[in-house]
């Protein structure tokens, strides 16, 4: 069987359906067994004391980067249908600066929200009913703000194509910053800690 | 040894292999049978023509895909109805799959020949192509065309034609003086251009 399955497997609604149930099951499990379900926690790392998000981050982008590369080197994954979103440089900077705004206040980002909200906290549903809205929002703005999205567009960018190296060595350096920044975050929690024993 | 550095080696010993892999793309292997192919296309097996898959599409036959092989300024100006636009050098990663039925076109017909061979080669079985490509749409679906001394054959064509032309939003016209009326590409291909 060749991946992506919803390319290749010609997958009725209700096989993508049930793939894509799957996948967000796991995915929530994850997160709740993380804690990351929890404010205190996310909001922990803007204050440098819990630096727990940013590590499962970094795990989970070097797991998914060698698993991609690895998978398609042996012929299981097909990584040309594997879909690369469009780079739009000023919206995203925009939009990245308004999510980790409204992150930062909310303790929740949209994903672990709903874990939070599934896990019958109120907080997480406040934040899951904010997020709906501002999706609802910008769709009636979209119109008007049509130029603007879709301004200073890139194109589908790769780290690869944009430094000229090969896949494997963007690979290489990937991990290597992941490692080094999982190091670091473990340094800075026992730092704080030490400081507040 | 901890989780942490059970994963910490695993990770660098693949992340440092990865250099010597060089890339997770697919290398597509592919293979000609000549005999096939020239069979094919002396039988006229290769290829469809414009109101053929007019009908297609009208009765939306499953598994169709049309194919648009030109750049994306092209594509955006105008194209079949139902098409996707994939360049040729992306023809690779269509996998081949169950019940498909893939038709080609390009602006004329030089690079929908050519990826027919491509993809044949990539294991398709059901691909064709518009031999005349978009100018054989806009002719013979949009824009058909009836000449006022026409054969029996000629009629015959001209109303399949105007059925779906009607369907596509095109305009046919009967009774055209044949002086006229330019050679369709029809015409061309039966006088052995």
């Amino acid at each position: 069987m060749m991946a992506p399955l919803f390319d290749t497997i010609a997958a009725g609604t209700v096989a993508s359906g049930g793939i894509a149930l799957t996948i967000g099951i796991a995915f929530g499990w994850t997160l709740e067994r993380a804690g990351l379900g929890s404010a205190r926690k996310l909001a922990g790392q803007f204050y440098l004391t819990d630096l727990t998000v940013v590590k499962v981050m970094f795990t989970a982008i070097i797991t998914a980067a060698l698993g991609v590369f690895w998978l398609g080197w042996w012929g299981v994954l097909d990584v040309s249908r594997v879909y690369v979103p469009e780079t739009f440089v000023i919206p995203q900077i925009v939009g990245g600066l308004v999510f980790g705004a409204g992150f930062a206040a909310a303790g929740l980002c949209p994903g672990t929200s709903c874990v939070a909200a599934a896990s019958g906290r109120r907080d997480g549903m406040l934040v899951v009913g904010g997020l709906f809205a501002g999706v609802l929002a910008m769709g009636f703005a979209l119109k008007p703000l049509a130029s603007f999205y879709r301004s200073t567009p890139l194109g589908a960018r790769t780290i690869p194509a944009q430094f000229h190296i090969s896949y494997g060595s963007a690979i290489l350096a990937l991990v290597l910053i992941g490692l080094g920044v999982f190091a670091g975050a473990e340094r800075v929690e026992r730092s704080h800690r030490a400081v507040h024993a | 040894m901890t989780t942490r550095r059970t994963f910490a080696i695993t990770a660098l010993t693949l992340g440092a292999a990865a250099p010597l892999a060089q890339t997770p793309f697919r290398r597509h292997e592919a293979s000609i049978d000549v005999d096939e192919l020239s069979r094919a296309i002396e039988l006229g097996d290769d290829h469809i023509d414009a109101v053929d898959l007019a009908e297609w599409i009208q009765e939306r036959r499953e598994g169709l895909r049309v194919i648009d092989l030109r750049s994306d300024g092209q594509f955006a100006a105008g194209h079949i109805p139902t098409a996707e636009n994939i360049s040729i050098d992306a023809l690779s990663g269509i996998a081949p799959r169950r019940g498909e039925t893939l038709v080609l076109y390009s602006e004329g017909g030089a690079h929908a020949g050519q990826a027919w061979v491509l993809l044949k080669a990539l294991g398709h079985e059901r691909v064709y192509f518009l031999r005349a490509g978009l100018f054989e749409w806009e002719e013979e679906v949009m824009s058909p065309t009836l000449a006022t001394d026409a054969t029996d054959d000629e009629r015959r064509v001209f109303e399949r034609s105007e059925k779906v032309s009607q369907y596509f939003g095109g305009e046919p016209q009967r009774d055209v003086p044949r002086s006229t009326r330019a050679l369709t590409t029809r015409e061309l291909r039966r006088r052995g251009c």
